[in-house]
């Protein structure tokens, strides 16, 4: 247990330190652990000697800046410079040289790294910590118990020891292969006397060697040569006689002992507390003892001594974190390093070399690159909104190298364990395939040495009286030993000494004892929960899979024009959104000089500070970000102050939606099944409206035939299309472009036979005798829904390792799109729905004072769902509308009280009611209800509705980039059916439901064509459209389609001949066709 | 206890106006009464009213703005706070209140560094804007700013698409709706048989128009849409032509025209502007300089007196007296 006497007031610690606090440590520590193991190099003939001075390593600063490397589509990096020294021993000679090693890209301050332009995320990893693991599980009979022990190597490689029924003890070394524990034990090197002599159960194996007979007894007189190549043999599964060699020795050494049984520290730690060992800790690999200590604990669990263990408990697992990551890469490159300084020392002994000379930079470089261009965990950082960025950098992930995969991860380890509570969030995971494997972290959680997991609790003191802030790990010596409970003393009812009772948790039970035997208790009712679901108000009354869906859809919440803070928030906002860095921050005290939409100029005692604002700036996922200046000029800033405000903060609060009047009332059906109706009013005031900025690029190549060349001037093709474009062939800034307009005009150098090859080529070459062009137009167009203004073209120039000049130009295109019916919007409670109508205001349904409500929802969202924080949400925001309150409300307030929530609600529906003399909004016949009024008849409505101010947000699911269609496009290679998907220029799929409502409607031959002649008959498809285009009947195919000729070759492949024939009457002669 | 203050004649329709009040330039409310109806009559006009105040009340705004030397819309200017989209937005703001149809223009010429306000807008004549305190941009060096603004008046609201895009002209996704929100109630008194009702309607307005007027010209255009059933069934025999002629009537004005007295004719005259009559630019333009602005106007010109109108020639005389003729079926006075 660790103890951090961190007294008096605390702050829930930064969300993007988890990040931060990795890559510092792989900065400070992993580089330094790392370069302090680089070997000292010698050559062959011990003339030259090179090594490193790993301990005064420098990192430069960066030379451009974040900015300007997203803006660039460069790599923020640092370069790493090492002393390094090579002494030359013939000629007496020492140099001594600084070495430039290689760069490694750099965090910025919000956790994530900015690599070829783009930012990336390196994801947390959960895996099981290394160590020995012991259970009971049934075996392949499910009959009898037998019990294992699992030894799981640092990569995540398992190898299992077991005791079967026969009461023989077996390692496992493959699905399908085991061998006996003497085989393994001599193979790595111990003799029968030594097992026996460090063995607690000797007798156990003696009796195992009687038991079994002579045969038996002669494996242990097997030398170590032997039990290799038997070991080798089951390994392998190679039956037949194997000659013992050296290699073969080295070969076993590197695929098995090396990749299965690297334990690395934490493993060693783990298997020296967990078998009681005392091996020092810098011995990574298991050796004989630690097995044969594995088998005696495993077979003192089988006669009940010894602790089974609880693989999923958090005890047994630990964050690979950016810093692990790192330092892995980096110990790759040095190895490599290694490698190459070998090979060039080799080669340099004749020549002259200094330091410099045998290191090269590359190396370092490129592996870096490989992590983050391709590693499973670094990731493109999801940046539709701030809290996205900040939930991205908090996950922890299963999957990836050393972890589990989604196929084939239990529903155990997807499942929530007792020890998540206050370190991985039980609500926040994501949906479908990746359910529990992708986790969240808890607010209050932080990393411990050896990637322990760690939730502070107040240890409540019973001398003193006073509180303290404790680190707990999760385990049993740690927080399960303790009674920990959930609430505070304030939830005790205070009147009565007996029944100061409080809920707490004790070993993985939830129990109800007297607060005087609390141990610690919990510092914050958000400690167990992830950034995300802290932000939704009166969770407690929601089903947790709703809250699940609610945070996870607050993070595809796009950036709304006029962001709007939320009425009933947690509270929590304010911190989330100075995390995420999108709001602009003072960073010392000062006087504004100078304001504008750009920069913002402080200056204290004649320092100036410039801080830049970003507007309209792409972000990875085509939202926009921007910021807008909150302070004058001529005001003066506290260090901290807010300076802007970001695209979705106001006033340095998250704001990702907008607060609308909801009522929850049926609408002629425009809201079944989840459906939304909207106000026109959410369109023309621009209330749901979002900026989008789309980047379009296009590669200018080098061909056989020589460059590419960006002009104006593209032959055959409509003066329309090119009318944006400027002399240079780029497209102008400012101008308005449709769908299908050039947006850069690129011309791709042709032979001249391939020029020919187009039917208008020749025409024009024998009518006309015209030289055809000798190049393909390869223009970059605007795709459909890619309308919009654009707004900036960058024309990149990088040249590569190689030499190479890569040009490419970024266009980037920015697109204002308000809401419209297809839209997603959602609410934080997992309330969703697709906007299906838009009505004029006076349709819409009013209250009594005449105000049209904005959207419209279905009751019958809310009662299966069981989301009832929606509608508890509602009524604070329609009493503080009027009354301009914001309320902040802190969730599970049930503890201290029945209904206190709506003990809550209710009084601020009425004090607004009595506010704004409108004694309609709180009636007591029915509370948080009202009369509503149809807007197009002035009938009111049967029954009273609920109405209120929900906060809802506009998802980044949007019609504009959905809507497809095709007429005839790509066919997968296999079936020659059409392609699924937008992105691939897909077709509609005909399912099986769409099959059934044409089955109903009893159109056979619409049916077949559908199935059949359009889709998958390769020759049909092209005649049916010739045959539309000229009237003519569609054509009958006499062939069968692709799909099913695929089906037959599926069956012969079975050799299941599939054929028909037809048996003539007369002569019975059959006449045998080919399908 | 309204019900009280209000002396209802049994006998003829009346409306009044029990309060009126402007929480602030921007937000202006009314209260009217109407009474004394049969039961159920309350209902009838009300909604239709609601539905028409909401609907039906043209109002005056900002449609295009013209910005000197920029790109677009997502960029900023130096020396000028906002963003340039963010000006646009603020001028969207802008509440104006306007006779006239047809587009005017307005600029604002400025030089900074100062707050720029609506009240800096140099108008044309006639529009007058409500809040002038409206903040448009604010200015922190010494750079001018010229933007030359294009005022509509219209009803509903337009979504723009830039398409016949213009360097530097900016288009606004304009709301012309003055009324904010309608609301209308009911009261009955009396009994048995001699129930009747009194209509309250309330409105608020966005300054545009006083809630007065907005009644005033909801219910107007509220009885322009009835006016046809004023007239008999329409004939459908000559064919395609007449058909069309009448579908593109602005608003059926020649049954009115039929049915009602001179004095009538001529206020109505005087309503329609010669904006509705969509004329060729050039002539429309040269008719305004003219001083005619309405329909009125226009009658009092003979074919002689307009062709001595500046810049009229005779194919412009000849656009506006076939598009009477087709139009209104009306031949300019020969004198």
């Amino acid at each position: 247990m660790r103890l951090d006497e961190n007294e008096g007031a605390f702050t829930i610690p930064e969300f993007g330190k988890i990040q931060f606090e990795g890559f510092c440590r792989f900065i400070d520590q992993g580089l330094m652990e790392e370069l302090h193991n680089f070997p000292k190099i010698e050559d062959i003939d011990k003339e030259i000697e090179f090594r490193l001075f790993g301990n005064e390593y420098e990192l430069a600063e960066p030379f451009i800046k974040e900015r300007d490397a997203v803006y660039q589509s460069l790599t923020y990096y640092s370069e790493l410079y090492v002393p390094a020294r090579s002494i030359r021993r013939n000629s007496r000679k020492i140099q001594k040289q600084t070495v430039f090693l290689g760069n490694i890209p750099l965090m910025n301050s919000h956790g994530t790294f900015v690599v070829n332009g783009i930012y990336r995320v390196v994801v947390n990893q959960i895996l099981i910590s290394p160590g020995i693991y012991y259970r009971s599980e049934l075996d392949h009979n499910r009959i009898n118990y037998i019990y294992t022990g699992t030894l799981i190597s640092d990569w995540g490689r398992r190898s299992k020891l077991e005791i079967d029924v026969g009461e023989r003890i077996w390692a496992r070394v493959s699905r399908k292969q085991k061998i006996s524990i003497p085989v393994l034990l001599s193979a790595m090197g111990l003799n029968l006397e030594e097992i026996l002599d460090n063995t607690r159960y000797p007798e156990r194996f003696l009796f195992l060697l009687k038991k079994k007979g002579r045969w038996e007894r002669e494996e242990y007189l097997w030398s170590r040569e032997k039990a290799i190549l038997e070991f080798y043999k089951k390994l392998y599964c190679i039956s037949g006689d194997l000659v013992f060699s050296e290699s073969l020795c080295k070969e076993l050494q590197k695929k098995f002992f090396r990749k299965r049984c690297e334990l690395g520290k934490i493993g060693r730690r783990n298997l020296n507390q967990k078998l009681n060992l005392d091996i020092p800790e810098n011995e990574i690999f298991s050796l004989p003892q630690d097995v044969l200590a594995a088998v005696d604990y495993l077979i003192g669990v089988k006669f009940g001594m010894g602790t089974l263990d609880d693989i999923d408990h958090l005890r047994n697992r630990r964050i690979r974190s950016v810093a692990d990551l790192l330092q892995n890469q980096f110990r790759l490159a040095l190895g490599r390093l290694e490698d190459a300084v070998k090979r060039t020392i080799r080669r340099a002994t004749k020549r002259r070399s200094t330091p410099q000379n045998l290191v090269t930079s590359t190396l370092l470089k490129n592996t870096f690159q490989d992590f983050f261009g391709s590693h499973p965990l670094s990731q493109f950082l999801d940046q539709t909104n701030p809290l996205t960025e900040i939930a991205h950098g908090r996950k922890l992930s299963h999957l990836g190298p050393g972890g589990l995969t989604g196929r084939t991860a239990s529903f155990r380890t997807r499942d929530i364990h007792p020890s998540y509570y206050g370190r991985i969030c039980p609500i926040d995971t994501s949906e479908g395939m990746n359910a529990g494997l992708v986790a969240s972290l808890s607010i209050h959680a932080k990393i411990g040495d050896c990637g322990s997991l760690q939730s502070p609790f107040y240890k409540i003191s019973e001398r003193s009286r006073e509180e303290h802030m404790v680190y707990l790990l999760p385990g049993e010596d740690e927080d399960e030993y303790y009674r920990i409970a959930t609430g505070n003393s304030l939830a005790l009812n205070q009147g009565i000494q007996e029944e100061q009772i409080t809920p707490a948790r004790y070993r993985q039970e939830f129990i109800v004892i007297a607060w005087e035997q609390i141990h610690f208790r919990s510092i914050f009712p958000f400690q167990y929960f992830s950034v995300g679901v802290s932000l939704i108000p009166f969770l407690e009354h929601n089903d947790a899979n709703r809250a699940l869906m609610g945070s996870n859809m607050q993070r595809q919440a796009v950036p709304l024009f006029r962001p709007e803070k939320c009425i009933a928030g947690t509270g929590l906002e304010g911190q989330a959104a100075l995390d995420s860095g999108s709001v602009a921050i003072a960073t010392q005290e000062g006087r504004i000089e100078y304001i504008d939409a750009v920069n913002i100029t402080s200056s204290v005692n004649g320092d100036t500070v410039r801080t830049e604002s970003v507007i309209y700036q792409r972000s990875n996922t085509n939202t926009c970000t921007h910021q807008k200046p909150q302070i004058h000029q001529g005001e003066c800033v506290k260090k901290g102050q807010i300076l802007a405000d970001g695209a979705t903060t106001v006033g340095g609060e998250l704001s990702l939606g907008k607060n609308v009047l909801v009522a929850y009332m049926p609408w002629e059906g425009y809201n079944f099944e989840d459906a939304i109706l909207i106000s026109e009013r959410l369109v023309y005031e621009d209330i749901y409206t979002s900026f989008h900025i789309v980047r379009y690029r296009i590669e200018i190549c080098m061909t056989s035939q020589g460059p590419e060349r960006i002009t104006r001037e593209i032959p055959h093709l409509d003066a329309h299309l090119l009318r944006h474009l400027d002399e240079n062939g780029l497209v102008m800034l400012g101008s308005w472009i449709e769908t299908g307009d050039v947006l850069v005009g690129k011309l791709t150098p042709q032979t001249i036979e391939e020029s020919l090859c187009t039917p208008e080529g020749r025409l024009l070459q024998t009518i006309f005798g015209i030289e055809v062009s000798t190049a393909r137009e390869n223009c970059l167009r605007a795709p459909i829904g890619g309308r919009g203004r654009v707004i900036d073209v960058r024309w990149i120039n990088r040249v590569d390792d190689s030499g190479d000049n890569a040009e490419t130009v970024h266009v980037y295109i920015s697109q204002k799109r308000k809401i419209q019916v297809g839209d997603k919007v959602s609410g934080r409670h997992g309330n969703k729905g697709i906007i299906s109508i838009v009505l004029p205001r006076q349709d819409m349904p009013y209250l009594q004072n005449g105000i049209p409500v904005d959207m419209v929802l279905n009751p019958l969202g809310v009662p299966s769902r069981m989301n009832v924080g929606q509608i508890f949400e509602c009524l604070p925001g329609l009493a503080g509308n009027p009354m301009n309150k914001h309320y902040r409300i802190t969730p599970f307030d049930e503890k201290y009280e029945r209904e206190a929530s709506r003990k809550l609600v209710f009084p601020e529906l009425y004090k607004a009611s009595e506010q704004t003399a409108n004694p309609w909004v709180f009636e007591p016949d029915h509370p948080g209800k009202h009369r509503l009024i149809d807007g197009r008849t002035g009938d009111v409505f049967e029954q009273p509705v609920t109405i209120g101010k929900a906060y809802m947000s506009k998802l980044s699911h949007q019609v504009d980039e959905k809507i497809h269609a095709r007429s005839s496009g790509p066919y997968a290679r296999v079936t020659q059916q059409p392609l699924r998907g937008k992105s691939k220029r897909g077709g509609q799929r005909i399912g099986e439901m769409e099959v059934w409502a044409l089955e109903g409607f009893g159109v056979a031959y619409i049916l077949q064509e559908m199935l059949t002649l359009k889709s998958d008959h390769i020759r049909t498809r092209n005649e049916v459209l010739g045959a539309i285009i000229t009237g003519g009947p569609i054509p009958k195919p006499d062939t069968a389609p692709e799909s099913f000729r695929l089906l037959i070759r599926e069956l012969r492949s079975l050799a299941l001949e599939l054929n028909h024939a037809i048996i003539s009457e007369k002569n019975f002669q059959i006449d045998r066709e080919e399908v | 206890m309204i019900r009280d203050e209000i002396s209802v004649s049994i006998q003829t329709l009346r409306w009044k106006c029990i309060e009126s009040r402007a929480y602030s330039k921007r937000l202006h409310y009314g209260r009217f009464a109407l009474s004394p109806l049969h039961k159920g009559r309350a209902d009838t006009i009300g909604i239709a009213m609601r539905r028409a105040l909401l609907g039906e009340v043209e109002g005056t705004c900002i449609t295009r703005v013209k910005l000197e030397n920029i790109k677009h819309e997502y960029s900023a200017i130096i020396g000028i706070e906002e963003s340039v989209h963010d000006i646009l937005m603020n001028l969207k703001e802008i509440v104006f209140r306007s006779d006239s149809y047809g587009i005017r223009e307005a600029s604002i010429y400025i030089v900074g560094p100062r707050n720029v306000t609506a009240q800096d807008i140099i108008l044309p004549p006639s529009v007058k804007i409500i809040d002038t305190t409206q903040h448009i941009a604010r200015l922190t060096k010494s750079i001018t700013s010229d933007i030359r603004l294009q005022i509509e008046k219209n009803r509903g609201y337009i979504i723009h698409s830039p398409n016949n895009y213009q360097d530097g002209i900016f288009p606004i996704d304009a709301v012309f709706m003055p009324v904010r929100d309608a609301n209308y109630s009911i009261h009955s008194y009396g009994s048995g048989n001699e129930i009747r009702e009194v209509l309250f309607l309330e409105i608020w307005t966005n300054g545009g128009l006083t809630p007065r007027e907005a009644l005033y010209e909801a219910s107007r255009n509220l009885i322009d849409l009835f006016i046809p059933f004023l007239h008999g069934e329409e004939q459908n025999i000559d064919g395609m032509n007449n058909k069309k002629g009448s579908n593109m009537l602005p608003f059926p004005l020649s049954h009115v025209l039929t049915d009602t007295g001179e004095t009538k004719e001529k206020i109505a005259f005087q309503l329609i502007f010669i904006d509705q009559l969509e004329l060729p630019p050039k002539t429309y333009n040269s008719l305004r300089r003219a001083n005619i602005h309405t329909l009125l106007d226009l009658l009092n010109y003979s074919r002689e007196d307009l062709m001595r109108i500046e810049h009229f020639g005779k194919e412009s005389v000849e656009q506006v007296l076939e598009v009477l003729q087709k139009l209104f079926a009306i031949d300019p006075p020969r004198n």
